[in-house]
């Protein structure tokens, strides 16, 4: 079993292309008939699709290992355990998964990567939903104790009203490109010429 | 030829050259029916033969090797030779016979799933499909071997690489309606139900004689999918079959039912519905996806309030969708935001939502590009089906068939278009 690809691929931190690159190299080796599910990187696989919020294929995935295996290597179980409160939405209880394990050397840098990448994506949500939050939902939503939370809004220019003890969302103005190259007028003409014939 | 091994010598000699191939495949034909009553013993003679130069050959022989009965014994030591086949043959010389490979290629697939090892034929399947197909327009008989590996081994996204391509050239429609339901199949497992509706739809609404189950189960799907999708369930289009129109109803009554008590709009109503049929829809295996047309109604409600009103409190949100708290209702309205399927702002404070328009002014260059890559396909398609409709025209058994249908016109009556398309 050659997995040296994946180890360049962890390697180069190339996270977001782990779960493809894992599935590519499973089906290979599986076509060659070697029992390989002992030796599997289940728990790297199953993170490398979380980690690119893919969680049909982790979910799929979880469920062709065999159980015995799932029961001889907790690794497994546990980045299933962040997977599936991703599914459910249990915001906090990813924070708890990721946190509730003493990962392997080799998946500890992944699972870091993953919890980054989610707070920051959780905090987007939390500036595109809401307009006021309570601090005690910041920090539910962040995993973060209600101080932590309360600093990193204020952070990101929100604001306490402070008669309510609610977090007023500050949104960024976002500036999407506008222009345009000269190169699509030709393409405009050809689309009209395409029309008249 | 007289014996294996003058076949084998034969195929050793002639596999160089385009002409010599071509005579040993006159050749090979000759002795097929032989090689078949020698089954049991050619397996050591694919050792002398090199997948790679003598392609031919090997595929002859390998399809009447696994043409015998092969133990489960032997399964394990027939599948290694057949894939390393698939991976290293030369695409010229398997083409002069294609039925063959692709009968190889089925046996392969019989194997994997007669030893529960769906997921040791996936690659090679992929392999067979690219080796096989002339174009990547060309739907072949794998393809839906392929998918049906996919699901079952769970690999749902490798399946995408060939359902990612237009379909323009079928050989059979049997293959067609399995790749689109299949197909149908994959995108549902992978969440992308207007994908999923695309390839359901084409099974449904493909030309048929006669109904066929695959057709029927496909519909089921379409219903269920539609409901979840888009909430509602949309008539046939017109270039529809008779036969399914008049049909695909009758034997699918039970979704029909359960797409009327969605429209009404009540959760309760609609759960009781699932819960009484409940052994139906297991028996269909589409329990889960009935389950998932239930979740949709608290989204399909909430997006309706949103063409109603501008701001809701979470509370009358909960009271009218259905939902026993407020936290609950708020906690459905921010998945809705995070999927992206509304725009809305919670105010925690005031227990209010405020529901906005789409914030997408399309004038961003992201969307232009967008924009022209879909002007792009069409004219593409709109070319194709220019092309497709020439020849089509020029056809003789149309033409033909079409003559007869019509009356007989004089000279200067005749119009150069046929009455149909007009």
């Amino acid at each position: 079993m050659d997995l040296s690809e994946l180890h360049g691929a962890l390697a180069s931190k190339s996270y977001d292309k782990i779960g493809e690159l894992c599935d590519e190299l499973l089906i290979q080796v599986a076509s060659r008939g070697i029992p390989f599910q002992e030796e599997w990187p289940y728990a790297i696989h199953l993170m490398g699709h979380i980690y690119a919020n893919d969680l049909n294929s982790a979910r799929f995935l979880w469920k062709s290992i065999p159980e015995g295996i799932k029961k001889t290597r907790p690794e497994i179980t546990a980045a299933w355990k962040i997977g599936q409160c991703l599914w459910t939405r249990d915001y906090t209880g990813v924070y708890s998964a990721v946190r509730g394990f003493e990962w392997s050397p080799e998946a500890v840098a992944l699972v870091t990567a993953f919890s980054e990448v989610y707070t920051k994506k959780m905090f987007n949500l939390l500036v595109s939903a809401y307009s006021t939050i309570s601090v005690a939902d910041v920090a539910h939503f962040m995993g973060m104790t209600e101080d932590e939370a309360r600093n990193y809004a204020l952070q990101h220019d929100w604001s306490l009203d402070s008669s309510s003890g609610m977090l007023i969302v500050k949104k960024p103005c976002i500036t999407k490109e506008q222009k345009l190259d000269p190169g699509k007028l030709q393409r405009l003409t050809e689309y009209v010429f395409h029309l008249e014939h | 030829m007289e014996s294996v091994e003058a076949v084998v010598a034969h195929i050793q000699g002639l596999s160089g050259s385009s002409d010599e191939v071509a005579h040993l495949h006159s050749l090979l034909k000759q002795s097929e029916d032989y090689l078949t009553s020698q089954a049991a013993r050619l397996a050591p003679f694919l050792d002398q033969l090199d997948p790679i130069k003598h392609s031919l050959g090997y595929l002859f022989l390998l399809d009447a090797y696994s043409s015998g009965q092969i133990s489960r014994d032997q399964s394990h030591r027939f599948l290694l030779p057949v894939v390393d086949f698939i991976n290293h043959c030369s695409v010229e010389q398997i083409r002069l016979v294609p039925d063959k490979f692709i009968s190889v290629c089925k046996r392969l697939k019989d194997h994997v799933m007669h030893l529960q090892v769906p997921i040791q034929g996936v690659a090679p399947l992929r392999t067979a499909v690219r080796k096989l197909q002339s174009s990547s327009e060309h739907l072949t008989t794998l393809h839906s071997d392929f998918l049906l590996l996919c699901i079952l081994a769970k690999c749902y996204k490798i399946g995408l690489s060939v359902l990612e391509e237009d379909i323009f050239e079928v050989d059979q429609p049997k293959d067609l309606f399995l790749f689109c339901y299949y197909g149908g199949m994959i995108y549902i497992g992978l969440k992308r139900f207007g994908k999923a509706l695309e390839h359901l739809h084409n099974a449904v609404t493909a030309p048929m004689m006669s109904l066929n189950a695959i057709a029927v189960e496909a519909y089921k799907k379409y219903i269920l999918v539609s409901l979840i999708h888009n909430g509602q369930l949309p008539s046939f289009p017109k270039y529809t079959s008779v036969t399914a129109q008049r049909n695909l109803k009758t034997y699918t009554q039970l979704y029909i039912d359960l797409a009327n008590c969605y429209t009404a709009g009540k959760f309760s109503e609609l759960e009781m519905f699932i819960q009484t049929n409940l052994e139906k829809f297991q028996n269909d295996n589409n329990l889960g996806l009935a389950k998932q047309v239930l979740a949709s109604l608290y989204k399909r409600n909430i997006q309706r309030l949103t063409q109603t009103y501008l701001t809701l409190s979470l509370q009358d949100i909960a009271n009218i969708v259905q939902l026993k708290t407020a936290k609950e209702a708020e906690m459905h309205v921010l998945q809705m935001i995070q999927d992206g399927e509304i725009h809305a702002t919670i105010n925690q404070k005031d227990g209010m939502v405020s529901f906005q328009e789409d914030p997408e002014q399309y004038k961003s260059c992201h969307m232009i590009e967008h924009i022209d890559s879909s002007i792009q396909r069409v004219m593409m398609l709109s070319k194709k089906l220019r092309a497709t409709d020439e020849h089509i025209s020029c056809d003789p058994a149309y033409v033909s068939k079409v003559g007869k249908e019509r009356p007989r016109f004089e000279f200067d009556e005749f119009d150069p278009v046929p009455h149909k398309f007009l």
